[in-house]
């Protein structure tokens, strides 16, 4: 043992302390909301049903006021911090936003050495989002104890071998990540109109060799999915269940052939009957794009700007877009390269046809995405122009405005910058998955809470069924993720029509659920 | 990442390793990168004023780090004790509270986002597939008020505990055995 024992000044014991502090609390203050927790708020019609549920979430603030006076040119490398989880999807956007910002164009090299950079990113990022995040809720599976579902519970079913692979395809694909970026962590390869350094001819064959192993590592994904998800009637029944089904509009990045491209091309919307609705360039994103704001939460609902806020609403009468890999598929028109095309063609056929509105269908169209990030990553790789030395083009105009736009692995990432003719950032906004996805997920919450809490009773099982309704989002909320002990705690509270709370379920940092 | 040696011994596996978890950009949550810092200094201070001709200090190696959960993966093996200083958020005390925890001591739900997948299921995970995994894990974590205003200031109560912890894991260096010069 070490000197330092648990000491005196511990108080990890959770209590019920939190939901007695305000006791007479009956209306919802954002501003004194609990740090740290996720709250629900459920609100009982007088036959004891739900007429309304809100879900809260820490969430990021200040973005705007932090970024005004820097220097844009920072924001590449500042803007990669502000998330633990995907820096280098924030670091890609901030490098276009500033090509956009310095009207300069990448040489045709650099443009393709981002893009493989990216793909190697997203190949990593969705191999590890299957297996060990998304994996609790359809390797393990959905009605397993709550005790398994979680990453050893993964493990436990696809055996010690198969963790070991994710493992090893992860250190071979951040290692060409750091050979090009730098770092894995925190890139510093983007620079307005190009790229930091150049690839080599002996980067290139390592760039093939991992390429080619990640294509068939994909694969193997895509055939691990079909073996425990698919050919398992249950999953299929949830993931089709109208519990988890929402009739919104989809967003995605698109190439010229209205094929998912993660790292350019036009952002294109398809209504909930799957028709093309609009299709534009990312600096027209304001013309398409609008906040509504509530006063019950700090993030802001994204909807479709020309058909105005209509509130929470699936289906014709919608204004709700969401992003993210199903988002995407459902968007596009297929995919560019011909394995995912293979597997794309076979998720809608299996699923009804397009577009598909079943949530919990994004941890399928993930692994179609793995594999189409991997086959890219793979024809990037194997270019002849992707060893050109030619990488940078300096900028020479004053800098004004700039808009850039990826697909995040969570969805379609913008950043928007303002600038004097010093290039100082005078305004800034920033728009992540997470907010495109906003109000689809705060609709998922209600529909859960309706299924799940009826008559006034509230079963301890709805905290995790409501949760698995948003996981497949994987959404981001706030992003001080890193705070221990990484898991959110969740509190649920419902109210009789008069507000007064009738229960309280809280799940806390030690995994209890404690009633009230 | 940065990674800082706390003496001039020359490169080989440290047996300590302070994980120290933050975001310098957002407000408490500086907490781990800024006694990162004292440490770092503390310590070259400390190697300098020892003689290494007899013993050398216990290799103690100071990681930076902003990233999160399986982003932590290589931070949490290839080393014998790690210790992990962090913000939390607790609710059940004050700001500036120091929660000292070894690794059993908090079991963690599933997340509700898979963004919340914690340093404890990576390092379950570290474990399962037989990865050099830990030994001991000492978590120190601060009490935070505010870790998601960007560019916010450190609550006073949060600054007030750097020394504390910065001492903490002085004495945890203190306490190994010294190694034999070769």
């Amino acid at each position: 043992m070490s000197n330092i024992e648990k000491t005196a000044e511990t108080s990890s014991e959770p209590n019920a302390a939190v939901t007695t502090q305000h006791p007479r609390r009956i209306t919802i203050d954002p501003i004194t909301r609990l740090e740290g927790h996720g709250k629900i708020e459920v609100f009982l019609d007088e036959q004891g049903n739900v007429s309304k549920a809100y879900f809260q979430v820490p969430e990021l603030r200040g973005f705007e006021k932090f970024a005004e006076g820097r220097p844009a040119e920072d924001m590449p490398q500042i803007t990669s911090r502000i998330c633990g989880v995907c820096p280098t999807a924030h670091h890609m956007a901030a490098t276009k936003a500033l090509d956009a910002l310095y009207q300069v164009t990448p040489p045709p090299a650099a443009r393709k050495i981002r893009e493989l950079f990216y793909s190697t990113f997203m190949t990593e990022d969705h191999a590890l989002h299957f297996y060990f995040l998304g994996g609790p809720d359809f390797i393990v599976g959905p009605q397993a104890p709550a005790a398994e579902r979680n990453v050893l519970g993964v493990i436990a079913k696809v055996g010690i071998e198969v963790g070991k692979k994710v493992i090893e395809m992860r250190r071979k694909l951040r290692e060409l990540m750091a050979l090009v970026g730098g770092k894995a962590a925190h890139p510093v390869l983007g620079l307005p109109g190009g790229v930091a350094k150049r690839v080599t001819a002996d980067d290139q064959k390592q760039f093939q060799q991992v390429a080619a192993q990640a294509v068939d590592f994909a694969q193997f994904t895509l055939a691990t999915f079909e073996s425990v998800v698919l050919k398992n009637s249950d999953y299929v029944q949830l993931i089709c269940s109208e519990m988890f089904t929402h009739r919104t509009y989809y967003l995605g990045l698109m190439d010229e052939g209205n094929r998912v491209n993660f790292y350019d091309g036009s952002l294109r919307v398809v209504s909930p009957e799957g028709k093309e609705y609009a299709k534009f360039r990312p600096e027209q994103y304001l013309d398409y794009v609008a906040e509504h704001v509530e006063p019950w939460s700090y993030i802001k609902f994204a909807f479709l700007k020309p058909l105005g806020w209509k509130g929470f609403v699936d289906g014709p009468e919608s204004s709700i877009y969401c992003v993210a890999p199903l988002a995407r598929l459902n968007a596009a028109e297929a995919m560019a390269t011909p394995l995912a095309q293979d597997a794309y063609q076979k998720f809608f056929a299996t699923l009804g046809g397009k577009p598909v509105h079943h949530t919990l269908a994004n941890h399928w169209a993930r692994v179609i995405e793995l594999l189409y990030a991997a086959e890219r990553m793979k024809e990037l790789a194997d270019d002849p122009e992707i060893i050109d030395p030619n990488v940078r083009t300096l900028p020479t105009a004053k800098p004004k405005e700039g808009i850039g736009v990826v697909e995040a692995p969570r969805g379609t990432l913008i950043h928007h910058y303002q600038t004097d003719e010093r290039g100082i950032i005078t305004k800034a906004n920033l728009i992540v998955a997470t907010q495109n996805n906003a109000a689809r997920i705060a609709m998922s919450v209600e529909k859960a809470a309706r299924g799940l809490i009826t008559r006034g009773n509230v079963s301890e099982g709805v905290l995790n069924m409501v949760e698995m309704a948003f996981r497949a989002y994987d959404p981001c909320h706030g992003c001080a993720t890193h705070s221990l002990p990484g898991s959110m705690p969740l509190l649920l509270r419902v109210h009789e029509p008069s507000g007064n709370v009738v229960a309280t379920l809280r799940r806390d940092f030690d995994g209890k659920i404690q009633r009230t | 990442m940065e990674k800082s040696s706390g003496h001039n011994e020359p490169v080989m596996a440290a047996r300590v390793r302070v994980l120290c978890l933050g975001n310098e950009l957002l407000a408490d949550d500086a907490f781990g990168h800024v006694v990162a810092d004292r440490l770092v200094s503390e310590l070259s201070r400390n190697a300098g004023e020892e003689s290494p001709a007899a013993t050398a200090p216990a290799d103690i190696e100071v990681i930076k780090s902003s990233l999160a959960g399986l982003g932590l993966l290589d931070e949490l093996t290839g080393v014998s004790r790690l210790i992990v200083v962090d913000s939390v958020q607790t609710g059940n005390a004050p700001p500036g509270t120091l929660h000292i925890l070894l690794e059993d001591e908090l079991r963690t739900p599933a997340g509700p986002s898979p963004h919340y997948f914690g340093i404890f299921e990576s390092l379950g995970l570290v474990r399962r597939l037989g990865l050099p995994a830990p030994e001991e894990v000492i978590i120190l974590a601060v009490e935070t008020a505010d870790c998601t205003t960007l560019g916010g200031n450190m609550h006073p109560a949060v600054l007030a505990a750097i020394p504390k912890v910065v001492q903490r894991v002085a004495e945890v260096a203190a306490s190994l055995p010294r190694k034999a010069a070769s």
